[in-house]
């Protein structure tokens, strides 16, 4: 972590430079390690606290490594603290200097106060060297069975580190068992819970490779266990309340008596004043009563007061926190809550994002009786200077006045939205407008009215200019000027950026011609022409069809455009049901807070993973697999766009750019020119195959997939490569190369390192085949030379993707 | 599994880490460069407290000039997780002696690695009571009872009291004099419409506690809410006494008060920890006296003058009063001049906050005060668009005044040594978010 620290930081004048002060302090050490005068701990103190605080600054103080060791032989507890976070700090990336440390560690692993042996242990397993968990067993074994409470809570936790340093080492040693031991018989409540956090962990890990750890892992949810750990609930600190209740909340009990022991027993966890306390509670009673509605809904009418009491205390933070869960529940059963709608009023200062699922609620929870009082609450916020929630207000009442029947007044507050006369009301107003025309063409008169005193020229989103523009398609014949306000929109037709747009104006020229024939016959035709030579495929591809079919047959093509409709009865939901249960089973998670389920954002496949083999560990994957980004997106429908990465967005839009081909080829011309230019390569231009190499823009390659292709291939070629100085400037993240390779359908899959060493693992595919190109580039900012190692599927294509790879390396930081 | 933070990072606004810890190896160290360049350096602060990046989730916090950041890969619980930071900086809290920023961090690196030590373990928060932990951290003085004190002694078992029955006290403390110290804050939340019926409106009131109490000290407070006083006229067979009894809608208690007690008897019955402690937090939404009554006209004359008339009434009894009252009446953005009266207090216009401020130090109670003010606006060429008005929002604190009307009405302490104490209770009601629409 410190050396890490070091790197991200711009040296600045008022920082020490750190050399010289190091070395000084090594200096003093040594004098003091072997001195045995009086007052030798103090000043020992003295300088090992400045050795922290230059260790937490930054400066890399790994250089006082054995003086400091040296200086450790005493009894003072608070120099020994001091002395293990540091050797804890330096040991990952020292593990020569590390095993000097074992010694004094596993000595003091043995002393007499029961806290230094507690230090030493955790120190001991916190060194994370994997060549040192034999040291390791011994002690851990000693620890789980100390006569102190204190050690063996560590020695708990312990067993959970070596099990993460060397799993088959932990398990050969049996800890488990010992561990279960404890978790039952352990006086000290922290213990067990402890125990019991460590067991989850392993089997949980264990479950799917060994049978026994997977019966291990169910016997954990056992009645004995449940009723163990339950009738000692008042023994554990908060904390692990929480972890014991979360584990209650999978235990199915057998008969509804049962269930409401349980429930009886913990009853008055709702009072905890820690709210992570009441919420696990909240969860355990939702999942035990599942299968009885009534009660079911009685624990909802029970959890109100408290859930809502937490929602308004403690930080903006924390009520985000259990007003996602809030969220849940009203949506759920929005019926349930309709009468504490009040509570959901925003206050002025609220943070955004709670505004924003108080908004949601207030939209769920409307009904005959409460609407008329929420819709007014809503307006005032359309009226609120946070642009964002007079949006968000406006789509809520529009929500309200599709899932209502008597829409009669929501329409007029719509209808007043218009004359607020702000550009942002107008454009939310008109898209909800079109939606409750779709689904209540009655009320057209009244809106058709208003609409069409709008000028289009006050409109720009394309969203509300869609809007406008098919509500004067679709009621030319009531709108005077309907024809002529779309004749001056096809006018501009050059300056309108949207294709969504222009789509729509075909359509509702086309309509209206039908409606209106004399007066719009001008406006048809300059609107076909302009469509046929749009850039846009769509927008071309409509007006050609339009054309064709009007060529055809007219009353054809007004059937096609003109056909009877029927009102939208339901809006689609934009999430399954089945998702939302699933989300619901991870009440009290992060689930909840990101609204999908976790295996969306926590597996391997799902997130573009994170490996820990010896060859990717310690790398940071780059985001960039698109295929995942699909895949979400279409499980997942009501994801707003605002939550995808940007950087992923942006990574869409760049393939999407440069999926034709031709911008593939061009690229390709592009290097083989820079090839013969010889710009910075070393591999000469003639040993360039002459077949061109096209590369897949959207390659797609899994991190396991990579890892054990990277095993198996031979490397085809190794060479040296330069990065020209310009490239090498604003290299301070590997980020900076990745986002320029992928220009150059060259994908990151991992990266890592720190000035000036990078290093980095890049693929690429064949645009026609599926065959592979894996590289390692270890690039050195100082040198400006970059060491390529590269293995093909294909070996024969090797050469070409080198030379192909060099010039793309040779053009950072050059545009 | 509940939090399993795998890192935590403290950074300040630039975005240097100040301090962090490392607990698990599941994500990289530079897990803190995504943080900067995803929502640092983005409009995304603030947005949203919880963000994905990557594989990674990260749960943030702003704390003065601080940032705490919590690192997680796993499907973590939030609540706990934010819950952990509140309570670790409270604790950070009371070893630096009240202020939590850059600089105390930067001053105490060798405490906050041994608490962070401490409190969490693997990412799996352990003890975070400040009273348990004492015995463990060495710096401040503070120095472990088994490295100060020669063998000679039976070394105190710390562990022991770790969880024993009353695992937030320690044993053998002596007062020379024994002190209770009692205050009910209460703040009240109140959303006014313009034409003045009320939107909503409720009180959160928490029970703070000093106690300086020698021994293992029970006590047993009683308050003046409905359902304490039934069930106690219930024990007793005699009618409740006639007098305001104050219907809590939810309760919630400190660790040391024992639940099954109050379920069944409906009695807050507690060992107390040593020193300062929130004993009990509850909310109230029905018969709420509000302290303040405001009664807001503005006139907007023409296209570059609006007249302000605010009447604020104090409401609570005639002997008490308001201290530190602010009001803040919201005005356009392009105002351009201000002419105000006030009849008691003083009042200017505020230009960063675009409102007139305001202020009268002490507010008498059954009284009553009006600003009137003139305000100027530059007349803007834009066409002109209707001013979309703030709420008014107001300050102040009222001592020895509970919105919610709840009273103590004893304070009983058993020792077996049978001490006297003195006790002392405060009331003092502040304003929440306090807002009148205009």
């Amino acid at each position: 972590m410190a050396p890490q620290a070091q790197s991200q930081r711009s040296p600045s004048p008022s920082q020490p430079s750190g050399k010289g002060e190091v070395s000084d302090l090594k200096m003093q050490l040594r004098q003091l390690a072997g001195s045995r005068a009086p007052g030798t701990d103090d000043s020992k103190r003295d300088l090992f606290k400045k050795v922290i605080s230059y260790m937490t600054i930054g400066i890399d103080v790994s250089s006082v490594f054995s003086e400091m060791v040296m200086c450790s032989a005493t009894s003072d507890i608070v120099l020994k603290k001091m002395c293990y976070l540091y050797v804890g700090n330096y040991a990952k990336y020292n593990p020569d200097l590390a095993l000097l440390t074992i010694n004094f560690l596993q000595r003091d692993c043995k002393d007499e106060d029961p806290m230094i042996r507690g230090l030493a242990l955790r120190s001991l397993g916190s060194l994370r060297v994997p060549n040192l968990v034999e040291y390791l067993v011994g002690t851990l074994g000693a620890g789980l069975k100390d006569g102190n409470s204190y050690v063996r809570m560590v020695a708990a936790v312990g067993v959970l580190k070596l099990y993460h340093i060397s799993a088959s080492t932990c398990l050969d040693a049996d800890f488990p068992a010992l561990l279960k031991h404890l978790l039952l018989n352990d006086p000290d409540a922290q213990v067990v819970a402890n125990c019991l956090s460590a067991l989850q962990e392993i089997w949980g890990v264990e479950a799917s490779s060994s049978e026994e750890a997977a019966r291990e892992k169910e016997a954990l949810i056992s009645k004995p266990i449940i009723y163990y750990l339950l009738n000692r609930i008042k023994e554990f600190s908060e904390w692990a309340q929480c972890t014991v209740l979360e584990l209650v909340s999978k235990y199915a009990p057998p008969d509804s008596n049962e269930i409401f022991d349980i429930m009886n027993l913990l009853e008055d966890r709702l009072q905890h004043a820690n709210g992570a306390v009441v919420l696990a509670t909240i969860k355990l009673f939702l999942q035990l009563t599942l299968s009885m509605t009534d009660v079911h809904q009685q624990v909802y009418e029970r959890i109100k007061a408290p859930l809502l009491t937490l929602v308004s205390s403690g930080s903006p933070e924390q009520s985000y926190a259990v007003l996602s869960h809030l969220h849940l529940l009203v949506m759920r059963a929005p019926m349930l809550f309709a009468s504490d709608y009040k509570h959901l009023y925003c206050q002025y200062n609220e943070p955004f994002y709670v505004k924003k699922l108080k908004l949601e609620m207030l939209t769920a929870v409307a009904n005959e009786s409460n609407t008329y009082e929420i819709v007014t609450e809503l307006c005032e916020y359309a009226a609120n200077v946070d642009i964002p929630i007079a949006r968000e207000s406006i789509r809520a009442v529009g929500k309200i006045a599709l899932e209502q029947y008597d829409v009669n007044a929501i329409v007029d507050r719509l209808l007043q939205f218009l004359e607020m006369e702000k550009d942002y009301v107008t454009a939310e107003t008109l898209v909800l407008v079109k939606d409750l025309l779709r689904k209540y063409p009655q009320w057209s008169h009244d809106c058709i009215a208003v609409i069409g005193n709008i000028s289009s020229n006050n409109v720009q989103e394309p969203k509300a200019k869609a809007a406008l523009i098919w509500m004067l398609g679709e009621y030319a014949q009531d709108m005077q000027d309907a024809p002529y306000a779309l004749e001056g929109l096809i006018d501009d037709w050059e300056d309108e950026t949207s294709p969504e747009v222009r789509l729509h104006l075909l359509t509702a020229v086309m309509k209206c011609f039908f409606r209106r024939p004399p007066e719009t016959q001008k406006a048809l035709g300059s609107a076909l022409a302009a469509g046929l030579t749009d850039m846009h495929q769509d927008v071309h591809d409509r007006a050609l069809f339009y054309y064709r079919l009007l060529q055809h047959n007219i009353s054809v093509a007004n059937s096609v455009v003109n056909p009877t409709k029927q009102a939208v009865s339901v809006f689609a939901d934009t999430q399954s049901s089945e998702i939302k249960d699933r989300i619901f089973d991870e009440f009290n998670s992060l689930s909840v807070l990101y609204q999908k389920p976790c295996y969306m954002f926590t597996d391997k496949e799902h997130q573009g993973s994170f490996a820990f083999s010896e060859e990717l560990g310690n790398l940071s994957i780059g985001v960039d697999d698109q295929r995942v980004e699909a895949n979400d997106e279409d499980l997942l429908l009501s994801t707003r766009k605002e939550d995808s990465l940007p950087q992923q967005t942006q990574g869409a839009l760049v393939s999407l750019d440069q999926n034709e081909p031709a911008a593939a080829h061009a690229q390709q011309t592009n290097s083989v020119i820079d090839d013969l230019f010889g710009l910075g390569l070393s591999s000469s231009p003639s040993s360039s195959p002459s077949p061109l190499l096209k590369l897949n823009a959207k390659a797609v390659l899994d991190p396991t997939t990579f890892q054990q292709k990277w095993r198996q291939l031979p490397v085809s070629t190794s060479q040296e490569g330069s990065i020209s100085p310009q490239g090498v400037a604003t290299m301070t993240t590997p980020q900076a190369l990745v986002r320029h390779m992928q220009v150059h359908y060259i994908h990151c899959i991992a990266s890592g390192g720190q000035a000036p060493n990078f290093k980095l693992f890049f693929f690429a595919q064949k645009t026609d085949e599926p065959s592979n190109f894996l590289v390692e580039c270890i690039v050195n900012t100082s040198t400006s030379k970059a060491h390529i190692k590269i293995k093909a599927d294909d070996e024969s294509a090797s050469q070409a993707f080198s030379a192909l790879f060099q010039s793309a390396l040779s053009k950072f930081g050059m545009a | 599994m509940p939090v399993a933070a795998s890192a935590i990072y403290f950074l300040n606004l630039r975005g240097d880490v100040l301090i962090n810890r490392l607990y698990r190896d599941d994500v990289g160290g530079n897990m803190v460069d995504a943080f900067r360049l995803h929502i640092m350096q983005t409009k995304e602060l603030g947005m949203c407290p919880v963000r994905q990046i990557g594989g990674c989730s990260f749960f943030y916090m702003r704390i003065s000039n601080v940032y705490i950041v919590i690192v997680v890969s796993s499907n973590a619980n939030v609540a706990c997780a934010f819950k952990f930071v509140v309570e670790a900086v409270n604790l950070f809290k009371s070893y630096f002696g009240g202020a939590f920023d850059e600089d105390a961090i930067r001053n105490n690196f060798v405490l906050i690695y041994e608490l962070l030590d401490e409190i969490m373990d693997f990412g799996y928060p352990q003890n975070l009571s400040p009273e348990i932990l004492k015995l463990y951290i060495t710096q401040e003085g503070v120095r472990s009872p088994f490295s100060s004190k020669p063998t000679d002694k039976p070394v105190p078992n710390a562990t022991l009291q770790v969880t024993g029955a009353v695992g937030w006290r320690r044993e053998g403390l002596v007062y020379k004099k024994n002190e209770v110290f009692l205050d009910i804050v209460e703040s009240v939340n109140l959303l006014m419409s313009s034409k003045g019926s009320i939107l909503r409106c409720d009180v959160t009131g928490k029970v703070l506690m000093k106690c300086f109490l020698s021994g293992m000290p029970d006590l047993k407070l009683g308050l003046n809410d409905k359902i304490g006083l039934e069930k106690e006229s219930e024990i007793k067979s005699r009618p409740t006494k006639s007098g305001k009894t104050i219907e809590l809608d939810d309760v919630t208690f400190h660790q040391c008060v024992n639940l099954t007690r109050f379920n069944s008897e409906k009695t807050v019955s507690f060992v107390p920890p040593d020193g300062e402690f929130e004993l009990m937090k509850y909310r109230i939404t029905e018969g709420v006296n509000l302290p303040f009554r405001v009664l807001p006209t503005i006139k907007e004359l023409g296209r570059t003058r609006m007249e302000v008339n605010v009447k604020v009434k104090s409401v609570f009894g005639a002997k008490m009063f308001a201290l530190g009252v602010v009001i803040k009446v919201p005005v356009p953005k392009q105002t351009a001049k201000t002419s105000v009266q006030v009849t008691s207090g003083r009042a200017k216009y505020n230009a960063s906050m675009d409102c007139l401020m305001w202020k009268i130090r002490k507010f008498p109670g059954q009284t009553e005060s009006t600003l009137s003010a003139e305000v100027e606006l530059i007349s803007t060429i834009v066409e002109k668009k209707s001013w979309t008005r703030p709420p008014i929002q107001m300050e102040f604190q009222v001592p020895m005044f509970t919105a919610s009307g709840l009273r103590v009405r004893f304070l009983k302490v058993w020792e077996k040594s049978g001490y006297n104490t003195v006790e002392w209770v405060r009331y003092i009601t502040k304003a929440g978010s306090y807002e009148i629409r205009c």
